[in-house]
């Protein structure tokens, strides 16, 4: 791969003209909530068409829509939208079909889970409470409100019964086994039975997520671009999930958006990311389209923490390792015993290092070279048919083993998306601010706010620790 | 599973002229859209075949066998144009079908016995056997029918068989009739050409790797449903107890449903339906 270096002056001039309108956005970037409650409120409006005519009016039609096996698959079939390459067209269909939501609870139905779970009826929880919801969630729904004590809200609404449904599911194993096998031929059935069940099994415990979120949302805490809204502990129980309400652009919306800020949006994402990785060693599960809000300027709103994985050093170790062996140090041999070490190549495959270096070298393709890269739609399809690729010449000695399966979803996922913003950056100076080999310096104008945020974080933490 | 999904989309129309024969509220309609609908069908192909007349008619005049789906999905599709089709639709459907029955006639091999495809004998037993099955499994598997519904629900098919041409005075309108009139045809037995269709139903040689195993499951818990005259005349064995309860039964008939419900048009039927229930 030989990217062609553009010219310097091009890049520093464009640099030049947008920064010191960014640091001003960046400035002012903190202001999600200096909006009044009730102005939030009114703006968030519904996200997805939502069927109320069709609304689900008990727990039985709820079981009916979700429980016997559908919940489970649908949650299958949302793990498996990046796997679809090899899948069978019987499940293709299906699988893409799963991946729409159920028809939304009635005012009632909802309201039965807020009694149920929060002890009295939402008009008497909370201040405001709107009885349709504006965006379906897998097994819920999410409702906007305003607290007794005047904040704006989102209340996230489990479907009732589903809990127990998607447990008794999980349980069949047999039936599983006969789906999984049918659907991926090509996997091992039973690892991908334990993801599934470990992801659903985090996914319907609400308390689960709301630790998680506050993980994240206490991490970057003021930071400049990235906003992850805070919980809202007593009005959170494992059914029923409160966080303050984000109101942004969708990212359809963003897709029309000039090429400059579609830029700005795809290396904060991207940053959230390389720092959640690798100085949080958490993982935000699921880089959808739809679990973003954008702000303007590069401010992301992040959505959604159903799907966490923390990591431990130990697991991050074979990662950092063959990336800085790969990308750094330009070593092979060093790259190829790091990939085995993690085991995602067997051991003494017979094939020839500079084949592995070409065929796993793709993915680390946007950091190889230090310079502006461009991801186009077609460069992230290409990555993710190569990664799925069962007829290449390291298939047969290649794995993804289970604890980074949700890591290589993320990736490519994230490629999906910055591919999709046909977003260009120096991608390698980026990740060098973040990884832990290199601790580059900033690189651009949300580098330089992000470190100065760093500072004053490092600084925070100090006083609290002296205190 | 195509077929069966376009017979689905094209028998409820989405402009009827009428509520049809049953009407929205009826028990009819609550009971033919039951998820449990795929197993009941199975069931009541088990028991029909079991009448030696009716299975030489199928054995002797149809393409089953070169079309299995297709033929399944012309019933299915007759079934679901008289319930959510307008009136005039039903009445069509069922003249077409009545057509087709007086060209089916001739002589069962394995009793020597002549068979008239319009006999309402025969089509009585086709049609118990089915209303039977419905209710025994959507009973058991589906979302509940107490007995006053499943009473009511015998009663307002009789309209169906009358549709096809047995008089409604022979038809039976209760549970218990339903069940006393099968207890009292002589002509039961599992003829060579039975056990041919019903071996092929069980374990479809056309169906994709895929979903065979999980079909499979479906004809042994379908199997395991029949009353113990018919198992013993299959020579099919007791069925194991913990794979017929309630529970692993849904969830195989849920995943069935899902592959079956992201068929085209299939959504949009059911929405169609629930519409008109709700009023």
């Amino acid at each position: 791969m030989n990217l062609k270096r553009p010219r310097e002056g091009i890049r520093q001039s464009r640099l030049g003209r947008i920064a010191p309108l960014a640091r001003l956005a960046l400035r002012i970037g903190g202001r999600y909530l200096a909006r009044s409650p009730q102005l939030v409120f009114a703006s968030v409006e519904r996200r997805t068409e939502l069927r109320h005519d069709l609304a689900l009016r008990s727990a039985e039609e709820v079981a009916e829509e979700l429980g016997y096996m559908k919940g489970v698959l649908m949650k299958l079939g949302q793990m498996a939208s990046y796997v679809d390459e090899d899948m069978p067209e019987t499940f293709r269909s299906a699988m893409a079909r799963l991946q729409h939501n159920a028809p939304p609870m009635s005012p009632a139905l909802a309201a039965s889970v807020i009694v149920d779970e929060l002890g009295d009826a939402p008009e008497h929880v909370f201040a405001r409470w709107d009885a349709w919801p504006f965006a379906a969630a897998s097994i819920g729904q999410v409702h906007r409100a305003i607290t007794r004590d005047g904040r704006a809200v989102a209340v996230k609404v489990q479907y009732p019964g589903i809990a127990q449904s998607i447990t008794s599911d999980l349980r069949n194993v047999a039936l599983l086994r006969r789906i999984v096998t049918a659907a991926f031929p090509g996997m091992d059935p039973q690892s991908l039975i334990d993801e599934l069940g470990e992801r659903l099994r985090e996914e319907v415990d609400y308390l689960l997520e709301a630790d998680n979120q506050e993980y994240f949302a206490q991490y970057y805490e003021g930071h400049p671009v990235v906003h992850v809204p805070r919980v809202v502990r007593e009005l959170s129980t494992a059914r029923v999930l409160t966080t303050e309400l984000v109101s942004g652009e969708r990212f359809e919306k963003v897709l029309q958006w000039d090429q400059h800020e579609r830029d700005m949006a795809a290396e904060t994402i991207n940053r959230f990311v390389s720092r959640s990785l690798y100085r949080l060693h958490a993982f935000n599960g699921d880089p959808h389209p739809g679990n973003y809000l954008f702000h303007g300027q590069g401010r992301v709103s992040f959505l959604d923490f159903g799907l966490t994985k923390r990591f431990n050093d130990q697991d991050l170790v074979p990662l950092v390792k063959a990336l800085r062996c790969l990308v750094i140090e330009k070593d092979g041999e060093c790259f190829r015993s790091a990939l085995e070490r993690a085991g995602f190549l067997k051991p003494g495959a017979p094939v020839p290092t500079e084949t592995i270096v070409d065929r796993f070298g793709l993915f680390y393709s946007t950091v190889l070279q230090d310079a502006p890269m461009t991801i186009t739609p077609a460069f992230a399809s290409a990555i993710v048919r190569r990664f799925f690729d069962a007829k290449g010449p390291l298939a047969p000695y290649s794995d993804v083993p289970r604890t980074y399966v949700i890591l290589q979803r993320i990736n490519l996922g994230l490629y999906a998306v910055l591919g999709s913003l046909n977003a260009t950056a120096n991608w390698r100076r980026i990740g060098a601010e973040m990884w832990p080999f290199v601790k580059g310096p900033a690189s651009t104008p949300i580098g330089e706010a992000e470190a100065r945020w760093e500072q004053e974080r490092a600084g925070r933490d100090l006083t609290l620790a002296l205190r | 599973m195509e077929p069966l999904a376009r017979a689905f989309s094209r028998s409820v129309s989405e402009h009827p002229a009428d509520g049809g024969l049953f009407g929205p509220q009826s028990v009819v309609w609550r009971m033919h859209r039951d998820r449990s609908f795929p197993l009941a069908a199975l069931r009541s192909l088990m028991v029909q075949a079991l009448h030696p007349l009716a299975m030489a008619g199928v054995a002797e005049h149809s393409n089953w066998k070169e079309d299995p789906f297709g033929r399944l999905a012309a019933t299915s599709g007759y079934i679901l144009t008289v319930t959510y089709g307008d009136t005039a639709a039903a009445h069509k459907a069922a003249d077409r079908v009545r057509a087709i029955h007086s060209h089916v006639n001739g002589t069962d091999p394995a009793t020597g016995l002549a068979y008239r495809a319009g006999d309402p004998s025969l089509l009585l037993w086709i049609h118990a056997a089915m209303i039977d099955s419905i209710v025994h499994v959507v009973q058991r598997y589906g979302r509940g029918l107490d007995s006053a519904a499943a009473d009511r629900y015998v009663w307002e098919m009789v309209r169906f068989a009358e549709l096809v041409g047995v008089p409604a005075k022979d038809v039976p309108a209760s549970v218990a009739a339903l069940e006393e009139y099968i207890e009292s045809v002589e002509l039961r037995q599992a003829t060579p050409a039975a056990r041919d269709a019903i071996a092929v139903i069980l374990d479809p040689p056309w169906l994709e790797d895929e979903t065979r195993e999980l079909w499979r499951d479906l004809g042994r818990v379908a199997a395991g449903t029949l009353p113990a005259w018919a198992r013993s005349m299959y020579g099919f064995g007791e069925p194991d107890p913990e794979s017929m309860q309630r529970e692993p039964v849904r969830q195989l008939i849920g995943a069935l449903d899902l592959a079956f419900e992201t068929l085209p048009g299939v959504m949009e039927a059911r929405e169609r339906i629930e519409l008109r229930m709700r009023g």
